[in-house]
C-alpha cells in the first residue's frame, strides 16, 4: 500500500503534484499551462518538466466535490507511477476533499505483488506520497480513511491471490489478520455444518478436495444494541460445477469470493477504526468443483428452515450458499443484513461496469445503502424483485427452485427473489457485484484487476446508519 | 359478478342465489370461491334462464385501477362462449364499473382476420357487455373516454400483430392515414425528401430493402392555439433480419413486431384524438425494414445524422437507435415540443435486465420521469428506471467518427439510451425500451397473448394525469 506522510513543509527532491481548480492555474505555471491549453478542467493534466522541481497540474474543475479530489489523486499518480517518491500540496483544501484525494492515489497505485519474483524495468515504484498540508484536523481525518483503505486493499489482495492457495481453509488462514484487529473469528466445517443444516452450502462445496466452511466474525463494538449483519458468497473457484462453464475466460472464476472478500475487508476497517456498532459478518466458503461427488442438477436440497429447493443449474451456486448463509444470519436476529455477491452474468448485461444491483425488501435501508455507495463512489442501481421473477421459481417438485432452466431471463432478479425467501422479515438489501469487482483495464482514474467494491459502502453504511447509540 | 372478499350475499348476487334455488351458494362453497384477488367462480346453466354466471374475485383492500380493470378482463376470457353478457357492478361508482367494462373489452381483443378455417364453435364470440350501474349517465361518460383508449391500444396491437410481408413502411404509412377519420393531422414523409433533408442514419437502413422507408408526422391540435405540443417518437422497423449482421434464426420471427414503439405512438394518436383530448401533440414514427439486400448498408459504414453528427456503424443490428436519431432531431427542430418521449424495442438487453413485467425508462429528467413512473402505476403498465451518465456514454466513443452505434453487451440497454441522448438538444426527454413488455407470451389479465399495446394506456394517463387544461 502506498505509504502517505502527512507533512507542513513541501519537499524539493521529489516531483510535486498540484491541484488546479478551472481557470485557476497559478501565474508560475502560466506559460506552460498555456502551451498545452491546461485550463484545470477535470481529466487533464499538464506536466512541467523544465524547473529545478518536476510539477504535475491536476485539474479539478470548478466546484469539485470530495469525489472529484478522489478522481484528481488517482489521474496524478497514474502519471508519476515510475517515480518512488512524489508529494502532493493540499493545503487549502477541506479535510474531507484532501483524505478523499488521497484515497484514490493510494487506490490507484494498488498492485498484487506477492508472486511476482523478477521485477521488471518499467514496474510502477511509486511507494511514498507526502501530503503537504496545513490542516490540524487532517491527520485523524486522514487515520480513519486509511483504516478504510486497509480494509479494501485486503479485499482486492484476497479477490486477487490464486485458487489453489486461497481455497476455502486459505480464505480462513487469512482471517487471522481480522483476529489481531480484535474481530472474533469462528468457522464451522466438517461436522458442524450437517449440524447447522448447511444443505447448500454443503452441497456446492461436496466435489471439491478442500471442503467448504461458513466463517463467522464478530465486532462487538460498543452498544448492546443488535447488530448490522453482512454476508459474502465466497466461492473460492467456480468451474460451474457438472453444469461447467466454457474454457474461455474460466480463470477469471477466482474472483467469485469477492463478496466475502468485501465484507471481511469491510470488517477489518470497521475494527481498525474502532467503530463503536456491533457488526456480524458470515463468509459462505466454497469451491464449486467438479468432482466424482458433485451435486447435480435436479438435486433437492432442504435449507434449515424446512424449505426444500430443487437445483436447476449447479452453475448458480452462489444463490445455494447465500441461502444457508442469510438464514443462519437471520438467525441471529441482526438490524439488517446487506448480501454482497458476484451472482449474476445478467447484472452486468443490465448496469455494465460502472453500478452493481441493488434488490431489498426495505425501501428506508436500500435508500441508505445507494446513499453510502454514492457518497464514496461505489454506485449502485435499484432493480426490482417483481411477482413474476419469483413465479418462475415455482418448481415442480420442491417448494422452489433455485433458477429458471430457460434463457433470456432476468436472472439477476430472479436471483434476487430466491435470496429473498430466505431472510424472513429481516430489512434487507443484497447487492449482485458481478461486474464492478474487477476493472479490466488500467486506466487513468483505476488500477487494473481487484477493486474491492463494497468495503468502503459498507464502512459508510455502518458510519451513516447504525453507529448511532439510539438507533431505533 | 364481482365479489368482494369475505362478502356476504346481497344485490344480485342474492337475487340469483334465491332464483337458482341457492346454486350460487351451493357453487362458492364447492369450488372454495372467496371473492380473494385472482378467484374466479363459473356456474353453468344455473336456471332462472342464465347460461351461465361469472364470479370474479375483487380481493381485500383498495379498489386500485389495476384491480379493477384485472377483474373485468378475468371475466371476460370466462366469458369467450357468450355472446353478450351483464355485469353487476353493485358497491363500485360508475367510474370504476366502467374500468371493469375497459378490462374485458382489453381482453376480448383478437387478432383473427387470417384464420380461414376455424369453426363458427370455435371461435370466441364475446362481443358485447351490458353495465348495471346505478348512475348511467356518469358511466356513459366514463365509458366513452375509455373506448376511446380501447380503440388506441387496439390500433396498436393491430399493428404490432400484421405479418410484415403485408404490413411494410408504405402500409403501416397508409393505415396512419386511415386515422385522419379521427381528426388527427398526417403528413407522410418519402424517402426523396428524407435523403434531401440529411436523414443519413434512417436512410442507411432503409437502403437494404425493397421496401421503401416512410417517416409519419401524425398532429392532434385538442390544446390552446400556439400552446407547443407533447411530441411522442416511435421506432417502426416493420421488420428486422438485422441487415448485413443477421440475426440467428431461432426467433427471427418475432421481429415483426419491431415496429411496436411506432404502434404504440399510433395507437396514442388515435387515444388523444378519440377521446378530444385537451392538448396539443405530435406523434411521429419513422419506419423502414433492415434487410440485407444487395445495397445494404455494412458494417465499418460512417453515416452523417439529420444533426450533423456522424456516426459508425458497426453493427447494422442496431439499427433502431439510427432511424430514432434523425426522427428526434427533426422532431425537436420542427415542433420546439415541451417534451419528447421515444419508445422502442430497442435491446434484448432490456430483457435480461428486467424481464417482462417493468419496461425500462431512461431520462434527462427528473421530473418526467417520476410523472411517468406513476403514470405506469396507475395504468398497470409499469415503468423500472434505469441509469445514464458521462462515464456509459464514454463508451459511445469511435475511432473515425461522432460515434458509434454499439458498444458490448455491459449495460447494453443503457448505452442505447445514451445514443439516443446525443440527439436530444435540450428538451426534457425519455426513452421508454418496450422490448420486454412489447409482447406478451402468455395471456395476462387484460392482454390475450399476443401484441400488448403497450404503452398506449401509460401514455394516456400520462397526458390525462398532468398536461391537460
Amino acid at each position: 500500500m502506498l505509504r502517505v506522510t502527512l507533512l507542513a513543509e513541501q519537499p524539493a527532491d521529489c516531483p510535486l503534484i498540484v491541484l488546479v481548480r478551472q481557470n485557476a492555474v497559478p501565474p508560475e505555471w502560466a506559460p506552460q499551462a498555456a502551451a498545452e491549453a491546461f485550463t484545470g478542467d477535470t481529466e487533464t493534466t499538464c506536466d512541467i518538466l523544465g524547473g529545478t522541481q518536476r510539477v504535475l497540474l491536476v485539474g479539478v474543475g470548478t466546484d469539485p466535490d470530495p469525489l472529484a479530489l478522489e478522481a484528481a489523486g488517482a489521474l496524478a499518480v497514474s502519471h508519476l507511477l515510475q517515480s518512488p517518491h512524489a508529494a502532493i500540496d493540499l493545503r487549502g483544501w477541506p479535510k474531507r476533499h484532501a483524505a478523499f484525494c488521497l484515497a484514490g492515489a493510494v487506490q490507484r497505485s494498488w498492485r498484487y505483488d506477492a508472486l511476482r519474483t523478477k521485477p521488471l524495468e518499467d514496474d510502477p515504484k511509486l511507494a511514498q506520497l507526502d501530503a503537504v498540508t496545513d490542516d490540524a484536523t487532517l491527520p485523524k481525518a486522514w487515520a480513519r480513511q486509511h483504516a478504510v483503505l486497509t480494509g479494501c486493499d485486503f479485499a482486492r489482495d484476497l479477490v486477487t491471490e490464486p485458487s489453489n492457495t486461497l481455497t476455502p481453509a486459505g480464505f480462513v488462514t487469512k482471517l487471522a489478520r481480522l483476529a489481531d484487529a480484535g474481530v472474533e473469528v469462528q468457522v464451522l466445517t466438517g461436522a458442524a455444518l450437517t449440524e447447522a443444516r448447511l444443505a447448500g452450502l454443503r452441497a456446492v462445496g461436496q466435489a471439491s478436495v478442500h471442503p467448504p466452511a461458513l466463517a463467522i466474525l464478530r465486532w462487538p463494538g460498543e452498544h448492546a444494541l443488535p447488530p448490522v449483519a453482512f454476508v459474502g458468497k465466497g466461492i473460492t473457484f467456480d468451474t460451474g460445477g457438472i453444469c461447467i462453464k466454457p474454457a474461455d475466460q474460466m480463470w477469471e472464476m477466482r474472483a467469485d469470493m469477492a463478496g466475502a472478500a468485501a465484507c471481511a475487508g469491510a470488517m477489518l476497517a470497521l475494527a481498525l477504526r474502532r467503530s463503536p456498532a456491533p457488526v456480524l459478518a458470515v463468509l459462505a466458503l466454497a469451491e464449486n468443483a467438479v468432482g466424482d461427488n458433485a451435486y447435480r442438477p435436479s438435486d433437492v436440497l432442504r435449507h434449515a428452515n424446512g424449505t426444500t429447493v430443487e437445483v436447476v443449474d449447479t452453475d448458480a451456486e452462489g444463490r445455494l450458499v447465500l441461502m444457508d448463509a442469510l438464514g443462519w444470519a437471520a438467525a441471529q436476529k441482526p438490524a439488517a443484513i446487506i448480501d454482497l455477491a458476484t451472482l449474476t452474468g445478467t447484472v452486468v448485461t443490465a448496469l455494465g461496469h460502472l453500478m452493481a444491483g441493488l434488490f431489498d425488501n426495505d425501501a428506508s435501508l436500500a435508500a441508505s445503502v445507494a446513499a453510502a455507495g454514492a457518497a464514496v463512489g461505489e454506485r449502485v442501481w435499484r432493480l426490482p424483485i417483481d411477482e413474476s421473477h419469483r413465479r418462475e421459481l415455482d418448481s415442480d417438485i420442491a417448494d422452489l427452485r433455485h433458477c429458471s432452466p430457460d434463457r433470456m431471463q432476468p436472472d439477476a432478479s430472479q436471483a434476487a427473489a430466491f435470496l429473498r425467501e430466505f431472510v424472513g422479515e429481516t430489512p434487507w438489501v443484497h447487492l449482485d457485484i458481478a461486474g464492478v469487482e474487477n476493472w479490466a483495464e488500467a486506466d487513468e482514474r483505476y488500477a487494473a484487476g481487484a477493486t474491492g467494491f463494497g468495503v468502503r459502502l459498507l464502512d459508510r453504511l455502518v458510519a451513516d446508519r447504525f453507529e448511532d447509540a439510539h438507533r431505533a | 359478478m364481482l365479489v368482494a372478499e369475505g362478502a356476504a350475499p346481497s344485490g344480485i348476487w342474492k337475487a340469483a342465489d334465491d332464483a337458482t334455488g341457492g346454486a350460487v351458494t351451493r357453487a362458492f362453497a364447492s369450488a372454495e370461491f372467496a371473492g380473494k384477488d385472482g378467484q374466479s367462480c363459473t356456474i353453468l346453466a344455473p336456471g332462472a334462464g342464465l347460461s351461465r354466471i361469472v364470479a370474479v374475485g375483487l380481493g381485500a383492500g383498495e379498489l386500485t385501477v389495476q384491480k379493477l380493470e384485472d377483474a373485468g378482463g378475468a371475466a371476460s376470457a370466462l366469458l369467450a362462449r357468450e355472446e353478450t353478457a351483464i355485469f353487476a357492478t353493485e358497491g363500485l361508482q360508475a367510474a370504476q364499473a366502467a374500468l371493469v367494462a375497459f378490462g374485458a373489452a382489453l381482453r376480448a381483443y383478437r387478432f383473427d382476420i387470417y384464420r380461414t378455417k376455424q369453426k363458427p364453435e370455435e371461435k370466441p364470440k364475446f362481443a358485447s357487455i351490458t353495465l348495471l350501474t346505478g348512475d348511467v349517465a356518469a358511466a356513459d361518460a366514463a365509458w366513452a373516454r375509455l373506448a376511446a383508449v380501447a380503440h388506441g391500444v387496439f390500433v396498436a396491437r393491430d399493428l404490432a400483430s400484421e405479418p410484415p410481408n403485408v404490413l411494410n413502411p408504405i402500409e403501416m404509412a397508409n393505415r396512419i392515414e386511415k386515422l385522419r377519420d379521427l381528426g388527427l393531422t398526417v403528413e407522410v414523409v418519402e424517402p426523396e425528401a428524407m435523403l434531401k433533408m440529411g436523414f443519413g442514419a434512417l436512410m442507411g437502413v432503409a437502403q437494404g430493402s425493397a421496401n421503401p422507408a416512410r417517416m409519419v408526422i401524425m398532429s392532434w391540435n385538442g390544446g390552446a392555439a400556439g400552446e407547443k405540443p407533447l411530441a411522442f417518437i416511435g421506432k417502426g422497423v416493420t421488420f428486422d433480419t438485422g441487415g448485413i449482421s443477421i440475426k440467428p434464426a431461432a426467433g427471427m420471427e418475432d421481429m415483426k413486431w419491431d415496429m411496436a414503439g411506432a404502434g404504440a405512438v399510433t395507437g396514442l394518436m388515435a387515444a388523444l384524438a378519440g377521446r378530444k383530448a385537451k392538448v396539443n401533440a405530435v406523434g411521429l414514427v419513422g419506419l423502414v425494414e433492415n434487410m440485407p439486400g444487395g445495397n445494404a448498408q455494412r458494417p465499418g459504414d460512417v453515416v452523417t445524422s439529420y444533426s450533423g453528427q456522424t456516426i459508425e456503424v458497426l453493427n447494422t443490428d442496431a439499427e433502431g437507435r439510427l432511424v430514432l436519431a434523425d426522427v428526434l432531431w427533426y422532431c425537436q427542430e420542427k415542433f420546439d415540443p415541451r417534451f419528447m418521449i421515444d419508445l422502442a424495442t430497442l435491446t434484448g438487453a432490456m430483457i435480461v435486465a428486467l424481464g417482462h413485467e417493468h419496461a425500462g425508462v431512461f431520462s434527462n429528467d427528473d421530473d418526467l420521469a417520476a410523472k411517468l413512473l406513476a403514470s405506469g402505476l396507475s395504468s398497470g403498465e409499469k415503468l423500472w428506471r434505469l441509469p445514464m451518465g458521462p462515464d456509459y456514454d464514454k463508451q459511445l466513443k469511435s475511432d473515425i467518427a461522432d460515434m458509434k452505434n454499439i458498444t458490448g453487451r455491459p449495460g447494453g440497454s443503457i448505452t442505447a439510451a445514451q445514443f439516443l441522448a446525443r440527439f436530444i438538444n435540450g428538451k426534457p426527454w425519455a426513452h421508454l425500451d418496450i422490448a420486454g413488455t412489447a409482447w406478451f407470451t402468455k395471456d395476462a389479465a387484460t392482454v390475450p397473448k399476443g401484441a400488448s399495446g403497450f404503452g398506449v394506456r401509460l401514455l394516456d394517463r400520462l397526458v390525462a394525469e398532468h398536461f391537460e387544461a
